[in-house]
């Protein structure tokens, strides 16, 4: 399965690959990692990842705005938001735009682990 | 403008627990809070990453800390890279977990700005909304950081 990585900060993005390779996931090959939803918006058109990490508050385009976009081209595309966003109106608004999972940082490897094995199911 | 409540103040508090539980496995302590005015003024160390807000409150968010805290946070997340720009990437991820995760309290009308980060000097960091921001101390095994707290409602 493919993956992208989708966060503003390099910290998160390598804390998630490393998580990958956890034998309790499937095989995950990363295809990209981005840092805006813009780049991640066009890393997605061109790497058609079947699995996406998705923070919210980015620079250039926000997670919500670019899960609506990812699901547009694929509605098909498993998106797992990883945000410290904890209200419950924005979780609701980013499932309603594609979404099909939500995970509030701080995270632990466990949580992250059980949330993309969720979204995948 | 209104001031936040105490209450309120509590939501930041409850998040840093949060967070160094959640990262650390061990929750850090709270040493003091206060309220910083006359000549007691919120403390900064080596890295800080600040967070605006606005909606319907205005003001900012400001994570503050050592330079040895900030390491031995991404020993536990595993990340070898330690340098400075790392080290500040730390520093405003972080601000940014304690402020989103305060909108569970305070709702989706408020507003986060993505981080803005600095080392050293404190020259950026002035107090826009209270008179008196809140200051949050924070001591985890041995190393300190706050949370300097200036938001207010509109």
């Amino acid at each position: 399965m493919r993956l992208l990585i989708v966060d503003d900060s390099s910290i998160i993005r390598s804390r998630i690959a490393r998580i990958m390779n956890d034998p309790r996931l499937p095989t995950l090959m990363i295809v990209g990692m981005a840092r805006n939803g813009a780049e991640a918006l066009e890393l997605f058109s061109q790497s058609h990842p079947e699995l996406v990490t998705m923070d919210l508050t980015m620079p250039e385009m926000d997670g919500v705005e670019c899960t609506e976009a990812m699901t547009n081209l694929n509605p098909e595309a498993h998106i797992l938001v990883v945000s410290a966003l904890s209200d419950k109106a924005t979780a609701i608004k980013a499932l309603k735009k594609g979404a099909k999972g939500f995970l509030y940082k701080p995270f632990t490897d466990e949580q992250l682990i059980g949330a993309l094995l969720e979204v995948m199911s | 403008m209104t001031d936040i409540t105490e209450q309120e103040i509590d939501v930041f508090v409850g998040a840093v627990n949060h967070y160094f539980d959640q990262i650390t496995g061990e929750k850090a302590k709270i040493r003091s809070s206060f309220l910083a005015e006359g000549d007691i003024r919120p403390p900064i160390y080596d890295f800080t990453g600040l967070i605006s807000i606005g909606g319907d409150y205005r003001g900012c968010i400001y994570f503050s800390a050592t330079r040895v805290m900030l390491m031995r946070l991404l020993l536990a997340m595993r990340e070898p890279r330690q340098t400075d720009p790392h080290l500040l990437d730390a520093v405003g991820e972080i601000a940014n977990t304690l402020a989103g995760n305060a909108r569970e309290h305070f709702g989706e009308t408020m507003a986060i700005s993505v981080p803005m980060t600095f080392q050293g000097a404190a020259e950026r960091l002035r107090m826009t909304v209270r008179e008196r921001p809140y200051v949050i101390m924070i001591k985890w095994k041995q190393y300190e950081a706050a949370v300097i707290v200036d938001i207010a409602k509109k």
